[in-house]
């Protein structure tokens, strides 16, 4: 097997080896932790490996279905290998920051799942490929949301269940209707996207089709105003189970976004994109201020999440390199620095019971270190200079300023919004006086650091050291906006 | 062994067994067990002998001197006959428990069984309509008295009396309807009449195609597709549990055979009068049928009411079949194995867990089981996904073709609308799997027992999962590919 089948298929395998074997949860967490490192040694050597210069790498193969043209088709390029490293790193660190919280078989086996769901989503060029694992990962989350959730659970999986999937399901039928356009036009079938992008389409039949895909990525990412299942189903899940949502699942609609929608309909994603600039800068705003007014801690973090991932729809719409390679960067370093966030609230629960802002406070006090680690990720989200964010969201403003001098001095000036709502929240959480819940705050034991910490290091050497980062992207990103000559909007 | 010799041994096996097994059911060594025993020897060794040939494509006259081409053993009905006899043999074998614990499995339910199934094996092979119609009513017959089986139970009898009711009636249309074919094609045979409608004026055919939308209502009336179905709940409520999925998983596969060749060979010239039609009872098959299962509460109902909404894809792949375009039947073909084995699978879990019991199993009954008995809920999971069209399942691939199939036709919207009615049902069927694993236990550690039982209900579970992602290129068992192949040999040996 090569590189990209392991990375897709060993946590899948693992994963069901699980379910058969019940074997004690010790046994359980250490395979774990090896199969997730395994995933991390194998992405890293890919990182090594890859040559940012060539377009898509470590391609691999094989027919599936012969009949309909349906291929197992993997690949990987600058952008995709981003979210292949968080899912990597991400991974692992989840467990060795949860290990001792988490005594259930079936949370490891659900993570492992997903694990492999995702990184079978992001390396398909096949798209009936990519829709397999698009829908495969949902079961895990759907599990461990019913699970291991809180609150209404069983309601609240259950919509967001029916809500990405009907937006799966709008999605089919338009891969489907392209996949028969190509056979009219080429007289075979083929799910293959290098195959698929050469098919011509009349403008109404490209927006209708465009539609269906935008509907099932604009519901996961969720783009306004397809966020009604959000705060819910964060409020509810585990915090593996929102880990995965808001720094893997999410990123993926953003990233399909550009993989498919980009490179299947590019006229039209041109032609739509002012919509979806305003769009996303409205969400930008609308989820900025939802945030401020939450109490319940996950809810805001959701909606602080949702309110970057606008952004990074508003870079992609951009069409610009700087666009481009500033919502790739972004993706990655929101990936980690909400990752780090929501186990921290996770920690934070574990310890107080509580997700209410309210009802918190003073924690600086009696646990140093978890404050600076909850600080520090929580300005890493609103993109305080020498953090990875920070980068990301100048080199988004400067494409939005490339773009068009208002929506450059918009997109400026909202980001600043985010701000408000973490500042607050930091003031209301880690400082004031100790209460009854916080004053037997324990801080950050040895494993929790060891978790932690290289998610913080990661986070300043993207901050301080873009280009290391950035030249593996860029290429892509130059290759992409080159094959399709876009043309630039210089107003 | 040739073709011909096997297209006879196979219905004499049936026949012949179910003889047997009515004397010897007199006898006094008879027991239950050795009535089942001879049963399911005869439905492998019958599914072995017809298997054998659904390899290559072929296709021949049964006894031209005797039958006078009324029968036809071909691709296509070596196939069905396989899925019936597999079907049968898997719906016993599942329900080894439910047989054992309930007093009215006698040895005439076997002998039923068996007619049934003999039926259905010579309505798969019949290429004339008359023929056809005694093979029709011989299954039907058979399966309305296996609906009422148990006879102390006042909703079996209901059912079984409303279901032969309504089912004569139904069939009369049929006859209707092949006498009007007969009065203007002078033949009953399907060769001869598609040979008269082809050389015949379009107008000039009124009866020949009012004779046809007759056969077409009973066709719908056994597929239970809106508004001809209105029996199918009480009645798969009323049948006891096994009897419920042969006749979900079989019986109607088996007038879907027929009716295939109908359409296929007859109907198809009239396509552009029959499909508006036929897209309309889709509609309003898969509405009803969406609706229908949303507000049962037994586990057992809300599939029987789903099984109307498959009925309503199938309708909308049999909309898409055009003269020079048969990718609408290949999806058909894939689409009835897909149900098939999840239907199957499903409703023997329900009666593996029921343990013969009258009970109907509700929602609320699968609480916890999925922490009790994990590898009995991840098989029903696994059913329940394959039914909702889940990826990586066989009901997925099903769907898949069957839109496919009518987006080529040019029915996009139908696609959309039958992506939204998959939309809804998985909210049915996913509420099976909140049940089975987000609910706390009712269950105090019950033993099912019957390991052999269990082991076919996990052998359907990993053929619905093959079927989803399975390749021959891996470990060399046969995956989509080779299904796929299979429902090209069988729709080109109709030899159309």
């Amino acid at each position: 097997m090569s590189t990209l089948s392991i990375l897709i298929f060993l946590p899948i395998i693992a994963a069901i080896f699980l379910f058969f074997v019940r074997i004690n949860i010790q046994i359980v967490k250490v395979i774990y932790m090896l199969v997730t490192s395994i995933i991390l040694y194998v992405s890293l050597k890919l990182y090594v490996d890859f040559d940012p210069n060539a377009p898509m790498q470590f391609v691999e193969y094989k027919v599936w279905i012969y009949e309909y043209g349906i291929n197992y088709f993997v690949g990987v390029d600058g952008v995709s290998l981003g979210i292949v490293m968080m899912n990597a790193i991400l991974m692992p660190l989840v467990a060795v920051a949860l290990y001792k919280q988490r005594d259930k078989h079936g949370y490891w086996i659900h993570l492992l799942f997903v694990q492999g769901g995702i990184m079978g989503a992001v390396l398909s060029l096949d798209l009936m490929l990519f829709y397999l694992f698009w829908e495969v990962m949902l079961l895990p989350i759907f599990f461990m949301i019913g699970l291991f959730g809180f609150g209404r659970k069983n309601f609240v999986t259950m919509k967001f269940n029916m809500y990405t999937i009907l937006g799966s399901l709008m999605m089919l039928i338009s891969i489907l209707y392209i996949a028969v356009q190509y056979k009219e036009q080429f007289g075979v079938y083929s799910f293959s996207l290098y195959d698929l992008k050469n098919i011509t389409l009349s403008s109404t039949q490209s927006i209708l089709v465009f539609s269906g895909f935008m509907l099932a990525f604009a519901i996961k990412i969720p783009i306004f105003p397809f966020h009604t299942w959000l705060s819910e189903t964060y409020r509810s899940a585990p915090t593996g189970a929102v880990i995965v949502m808001s720094a893997l699942m999410a990123k993926l609609g953003t990233y399909a976004i550009w993989r498919f929608l980009f490179t299947l309909f590019n006229e039209t994603s041109h032609a739509v994109a002012p919509y979806f600039i305003g769009l996303g800068l409205f969400g930008l705003i609308f989820f900025g201020i939802s945030a401020m007014n939450q109490t319940h801690l996950k809810k805001m973090f959701a909606l602080s999440s949702a309110s970057h991932l606008s952004l990074i729809v508003v870079g992609f719409f951009i069409y610009d390199v700087y666009g481009l390679v500033g919502s790739s960067y972004l993706m990655v370093a929101h990936a980690i620095s909400s990752a780090a966030l929501f186990l921290m609230v996770g920690m934070l629960f574990e310890r107080t019971k509580t997700h209410y802002i309210a009802s918190l406070g003073g924690i600086a006090k009696v646990a140093p270190r978890f404050a600076l680690f909850f600080a520090f990720f929580a300005l890493s989200i609103v993109g305080v200079p020498l953090t990875a964010g920070f980068v990301a969201e100048v080199l988004i403003i400067l494409g939005a300023f490339n773009y068009n001098i208002y929506i450059g001095f918009i997109t400026a000036t909202t980001i600043l919004i985010a701000m408000l709502f973490m500042f607050k929240m930091i003031s209301k959480v880690l400082f004031g006086e100790p209460n009854e819940v916080t004053k037997n705050f324990q801080d950050l034991r040895l494993h929790e650091l060891f978790a932690l910490v290289p998610l913080a290091l990661l986070v300043l050497a993207m901050g301080i050291f873009p280009n290391y980062f950035i030249k593996n992207i860029e290429p892509t990103a130059q290759f992409y906006i080159l094959e399709k000559e876009v043309p630039k909007n210089d107003k | 062994m040739t073709n011909e010799l096997i297209a006879l041994l196979v219905p004499a096996l049936l026949l012949f067994s179910a003889i047997f097994i009515l004397l010897y059911g007199l006898s006094s060594s008879y027991t239950k067990q050795k009535g089942y025993t001879i049963t399911l020897i005869t439905l492998f060794l019958s599914f072995i002998l017809s298997v054998s040939t659904i390899t290559e494509k072929h296709s021949i006259d049964v006894l031209p001197d005797i039958f006078n081409s009324m029968l036809v053993y071909d691709t296509f009905s070596a196939t069905f006959i396989s899925l019936f006899l597999f079907g049968g043999f898997l719906t016993l074998a599942i329900a080894k428990s439910f047989i054992d614990k309930t007093t009215y499995f006698t040895h005439e339910s076997f002998v039923l069984l068996l007619f049934s199934l003999f039926g259905m094996v010579i309505l798969s092979m019949a290429k004339e309509l008359l023929t056809a119609f005694i093979a029709l009513e011989i299954a039907s017959m058979s399966v309305y008295v296996l609906v009422g089986l148990n006879k102390n139970s006042l909703k079996a009898s209901e059912a079984f009396f409303k279901y032969l009711l309504l089912g004569s009636f139904s069939a009369s249309f049929y006859l209707l309807g092949m006498m009007l074919i007969y009065a203007q094609a002078k033949s009953t045979n399907l060769d001869a009449i598609a040979e008269y409608i082809l050389h015949t004026e379009l107008h000039s055919q009124l009866l020949i195609v009012a004779g046809s939308l007759l056969i077409m209502i009973t066709i719908m009336f056994k597929i239970a597709s809106v508004p001809f179905g209105a029996w199918v709940i009480d009645v798969y409520e009323g049948a006891s549990l096994p009897i419920t999925a042969y006749m979900a998983g079989v019986f109607k596969i088996a007038v879907f055979a027929f009716a295939l060749r109908v359409f296929l060979l007859d109907y198809i010239t009239f396509e552009s009068i029959y499909d508006p039609l036929i897209i309309g009872g889709a509609v309003v098959t898969m509405i009803g049928g969406s609706l229908l299962a949303i507000i049962q509460t037994s586990v057992k109902k809300m599939l029987a009411a789903s099984s109307v909404v498959h009925s309503g894809y199938l309708l909308v792949a049999l909309a898409s079949v055009e003269v020079n375009n048969q990718d609408g039947a290949h999806a058909i073909m894939f689409y009835l194995f897909a149900y098939f084995i999840s239907a199957i699978g499903a409703f023997g879990v329900l009666s593996y867990i029921s343990k013969g019991g009258d009970v109907l199993i509700t929602y609320d009954d699968l609480n916890g089981l999925g922490k009790d008995k994990p590898l009995i809920a991840a098989s029903l999971s696994i059913f329940m996904l394959s039914l909702a069209g889940f990826p990586s399942t066989i009901g997925f691939i099903g769907k898949f073709y069957i839109f496919t199939s009518a987006i080529e036709t040019g029915y996009t919207s139908l696609a959309v609308f039958g992506a939204l009615s998959a939309f809804v049902s998985i909210y049915y069927y996913f509420k099976v799997i909140v049940h089975l694993y987000f609910k706390e236990s009712v269950h105090l550690n019950v033993d099912y027992g019957y390991k052999v039982s269990l082991a076919f209900i996990i052998i359907s579970a990993f053929i619905v999962l093959w079927g989803g992602v399975g390749t021959s290129l891996l470990f060399d068992i046969p995956g989509i590919n080779e299904l796929n192949k299979l429902t090209q040999h069988s729709i080109e040996s109709l030899g159309l």
